[in-house]
């Protein structure tokens, strides 16, 4: 088996809500991705998939635990994490003001793909995307299957060996939903490492090599789905999902602090 | 292996170095790419500025051209009616020609036409003339007048007193400017000559002296013509400027990261290999680029139009500014839009939506005009506090070099005090950027963030900054303006008081326990009854020792004792506003929210000396600083002890 490209070690965070107080949003979860691998984390809406994938990210920082990525850690190496990463989801938007090329122009360059390259790295993702009608349009002139391209586009402009998507289909319909996922795949049989987010059980079924059941912040079950058939004895994913999910419903989801006021 | 570690361990750091300098001008080309796209960036951040002066400038000459073709030109058509033509033209035309021959330049020479019409007075009311002359007799006057008021007795009286005179009377129409003119003019005119007449007659009487060369008036303004242009100039510009660079860099600020935030490109950036660090060092240039240019096209439209003098100036605006001085004022100014612009940029920041920063930027407007307009104020006795505070001083120090003062050492403190405070608020702005919540649009917060009793002991003494800061913007602006009563309320009950609530409540404390709300033994009152007035007594001795450091002027104890005795004060206001309302609320302040805030981090010793002189600071005079800090020291020390606020209220007010 190739060595892991994304080792996660007891990875927690910590917030603080006025009405709950302490909540772990995510508390203390482990799992490994390997290239050529799309690991999928399936949970419900507040499950702590977000919140893991923007730790991965580096966009929040973890209360606990220790995340690394292409073996730099996410905590004492930041921006070098950053470089070995592409990071999509349904709130990275793209500039409106500049063209397609120049998207991918600057986010090649922000993410230090070698300068004498980032003309021809930008040449090969108008093609290989089949941007290139509006290659010279303002962003903010395209249409909504167009943008999302674009987007794919930057988020592999430096030709990163991990991608993170965090629900990269939420919002779209279902001829780009299927184009999304066409384009994930096709990314991953490049060798690259993918780490998908979902709380669609059909999308996870068709798209995950390997799936991780996340809950209250919790992963509950890690194995591909023939080895989850095989645990716990259900064919489809969302009988095994209840399964898992529902076995815990007497567990303390989250631990309560209050009377936090200090003495 | 040893070696090979060194000599990697530089290797990747010089690498780095370029790498983050590519970094850095990636996004820094990507801030202005998108500024320059932005239209709305541009007319604000270059047209308006460039456009301002010109337009300024057009629009005086424009009225003081109108002016004087108005006074010039400008002719008046009249004609001349009535039972008395004859003597009434002749009146008139002596006058005309007396103030044709001696014009005394105020006015420009007035042309007055004479038409012979038939119909005059429905011609003046078309418009076709300006002024109808009406000459009459005693006999027809008094006859009229009494039928228009109907025998009115007390007008039929002055009449009777009416010495046998001929009447001329002006008719003009209210409603047209000319005509008013007209008629003003006119009458002036035949005023001058009434005065001629008698002057002549008292000559020939044997009068020695014409009746104007009994006594002679003349106002003579002694400062020249460039410098009161200079002063006028010195107070407009630097409220200008902060104006042009508050706005034009508003719409690029609220762009750059609360714009970022909303759209959600704020993400995308962050998972870059940017760092934040860099991130917001490219914004910061960006919007700082803006403001110098702002600044230099400012300084430059100073250039074209006054130094230079390219175009003519109307006279009230000639300044005469050497190039030097012109240096100085853009080395003032660029450290100024720099803290601007950070300001703005810490506030996009901070909002996390394109609307809560315009929340935002009102307050921020206010609070960078006024001390901006400082140079308004006629305080040079307050000169020593302005040097230290931000804008208001580079506002006092421009208008000082463009009066021709130079002043190196407050120029010198000037430009290091503004640039301290724009390195400063960068870093906020670095900060924000960090604090997880403020870049994602979660609904949750991180518990360091939120702010509970916890977080008040590291906020507390930014808070005293915040309201010594306000104390002083207050005191600027409103400064002898107001009453003494209502200064003495706004400072303690607003901003003393207010301040504590808002902090409070801000960070959830517990009023019992935040300003020790305690009862006390009884003894504890009498102690305090006996204490007051001794401790009172070393407070002079301090008072007086600070005096020998410090001399106090002689002007300034005069101007407190005016304040305390001050006009007519009833005993129980002086009572209620000089010593209740303070000794309540400043130790509700300074004793109650401060005092708990820094008892976590400091012994009680050190606790009592630092509330103490945060306490002496907020008494901005600077001969009252030490003696108050006494004072502070003693009620810090009266809470430790007591255990309760009370008894340093008591105290407090007792001394007052």
């Amino acid at each position: 088996m190739t060595e892991a490209t994304v080792t996660v070690r007891g990875l927690a965070k910590t917030f603080y809500d006025e009405a709950r107080g302490e909540v772990k949003a995510v508390d203390g979860i482990d799992f490994d991705c390997r290239p050529g691998e799309i690991f999928g984390l399936l949970g419900a809406n507040g499950a702590g998939k977000t919140t893991t994938l923007r730790m991965l990210a580096t966009i929040l920082r973890p209360t606990a635990g220790v995340a690394r990525l292409m073996g730099r850690d996410v905590v004492e190496e930041p921006a070098a994490v950053r470089r070995t990463l592409g990071f999509y989801s349904a709130t990275t938007a793209l500039y409106p003001r500049l063209t397609a090329r120049e998207t991918l122009e600057f986010f090649a360059r922000v993410n230090l793909y070698p300068e004498d390259q980032v003309d021809g790295r930008v040449d090969f993702l108008v093609d290989r995307f089949g941007i290139g009608e509006y290659v010279g349009a303002r962003v903010e002139k395209l249409s909504t299957g167009m943008k999302q391209k674009v987007s794919i586009a930057r988020t592999v402009a430096h030709d990163p060996p991990i991608l993170i998507f965090d629900e990269p289909t939420v919002g779209l319909d279902v001829i780009n939903a299927l184009e999304m996922a066409r384009v994930i795949r096709e990314i991953r049989d490049e060798g690259k490492t993918i780490i998908f987010s979902t709380h669609i059980m059909s999308e996870a079924e068709k798209l995950c090599d390997r799936i991780a059941i996340i809950h209250n912040g919790r992963i509950l079950a890690s194995d591909t789905l023939e080895g989850m058939r095989g645990a716990t004895g259900r064919h489809y994913l969302e009988d095994i999902f209840v399964h898992y999910v529902g076995g815990v419903e007497e567990m303390p989801g989250f631990i309560r602090e209050s009377g936090s006021s200090p003495k | 292996m040893r070696e090979t570690r060194g000599s990697n361990a530089v290797a990747p750091d010089r690498e780095n170095g370029s790498r983050r300098r590519r970094v850095l001008a990636t996004l820094f080309g990507l801030e202005i790419k998108l500024l320059l796209r932005d239209k709305r960036t541009i007319f604000i951040a270059v047209l308006l500025p460039l456009a301002i002066y010109p337009a300024f400038i057009l629009i005086m000459r424009a009225v003081s051209r109108v002016g004087q073709e108005r006074l010039g030109a400008a002719s008046y058509e009249f004609a001349i009616t009535g039972s008395e033509v004859e003597l009434a033209r002749s009146l008139v035309h002596e006058a005309l020609a007396l103030s044709a021959a001696e014009d005394d330049s105020a006015e420009a020479p007035a042309n007055f036409i004479e038409q012979v019409v038939d119909a005059p007075d429905s011609l003046l009311r078309a418009g076709e003339l300006q002024l109808v002359v009406e000459g009459m007799s005693r006999e027809g006057y008094r006859e009229e007048r009494e039928r228009e008021t109907e025998g009115d007795t007390a007008v039929v009286r002055r009449l009777e007193e009416l010495a046998d005179v001929p009447v001329i009377r002006l008719r003009f129409r209210n409603n047209s400017e000319l005509s008013v003119t007209a008629a003003q003019r006119m009458s002036e005119r035949l005023r001058r000559l009434r005065v001629r007449r008698r002057d002549r007659l008292l000559r020939e009487s044997g009068f020695p002296l014409d009746s104007e060369e009994l006594g002679k008036l003349e106002l003579n303004n002694v400062a020249p013509a460039e410098k009161e242009a200079g002063a006028l100039l010195g107070l407009f510009l630097t409220p200008l400027l902060v104006l042009l660079v508050l706005t034009g860099g508003s719409v690029v600020a609220a762009d750059a990261i609360s714009g970022e935030k909303e759209r959600g490109t704020i993400e995308t950036l962050l998972t870059t290999a940017a760092r934040r660090g860099e991130v917001v060092a490219a914004k910061q240039l960006a919007i700082i680029a803006v403001g110098m240019a702002i600044t230099l096209i400012n300084v430059a439209n100073l250039l074209v139009y006054v130094v230079l003098g390219v175009f003519e100036l109307p006279e009230r605006f000639a300044v005469s500014v050497e190039p030097a001085a012109l240096v100085v004022v853009l080395l003032l100014f660029l450290p100024l839009a720099a803290v601007v612009s950070a300001a703005l940029l810490a506030l996009s920041g901070y909002a996390k939506t394109y609307r809560e920063y315009q929340i935002y930027f009102f307050p921020a407007l206010l609070l960078f005009m006024f001390p901006a307009a400082a140079a308004v104020l006629p305080g040079i006795e307050l000169r020593s506090a302005i040097v230290l505070a931000p804008v208001a001083n580079v506002s006092v120090a421009v208008k000082e070099v463009l009066v021709g003062e130079f002043d190196w050492l407050f120029l010198g403190l000037t430009f290091a005090v503004t640039t301290a405070a724009a390195i400063y608020t960068s870093r906020l702005t670095a900060r924000a950027l960090s604090v997880e919540r403020l870049i994602t649009a979660a609904e949750i917060d991180e518990a360091e963030f939120v702010g509970g009793p916890a977080l008040f002991p590291k906020r507390v003494l930014r808070w005293f900054g915040l309201l010594w800061v306000t104390l002083f913007v207050s005191s600027l602006w409103f400064g002898g303006e107001l009453g003494v009563r209502a200064q003495v309320v706004l400072n303690v009950v607003g901003i003393f008081f207010g301040g504590s609530l808002l902090i409070m409540w801000r960070y959830r404390l517990d009023p019992r326990e935040a300003l020790s709300l305690r009862p006390v033994k009884f003894p504890v009152w009498i102690a305090v009854l006996i204490g007051a007035p001794s401790a009172y007594v070393v407070g002079v001795g301090v008072a007086q020792l600070a005096d020998l450091i410090l001399p106090v002027p002689e002007r300034m104890l005069e101007s407190f004792g005016e304040y305390l005795l001050a006009p007519d004060l009833a005993l129980w206001q002086i009572i209620l506003f000089f010593a209740v309302l303070p000794g309540v609320f400043e130790e509700i302040a300074f004793r109650g929210v401060l005092l708990h805030g820094l008892r976590v981090r400091l012994r009680p010793v050190a606790l009592c000396l630092v509330t103490g002189a945060i306490f002496g600071f907020f008494h901005i005079d600077l001969f009252r600083i030490l003696p108050t800090a006494f004072l502070g020291v003693v009620m810090g020390a009266v809470v430790l002890i007591s255990g309760s606020i009370f008894p340093a209220m008591l105290w407090h007010t007792l001394h007052r």
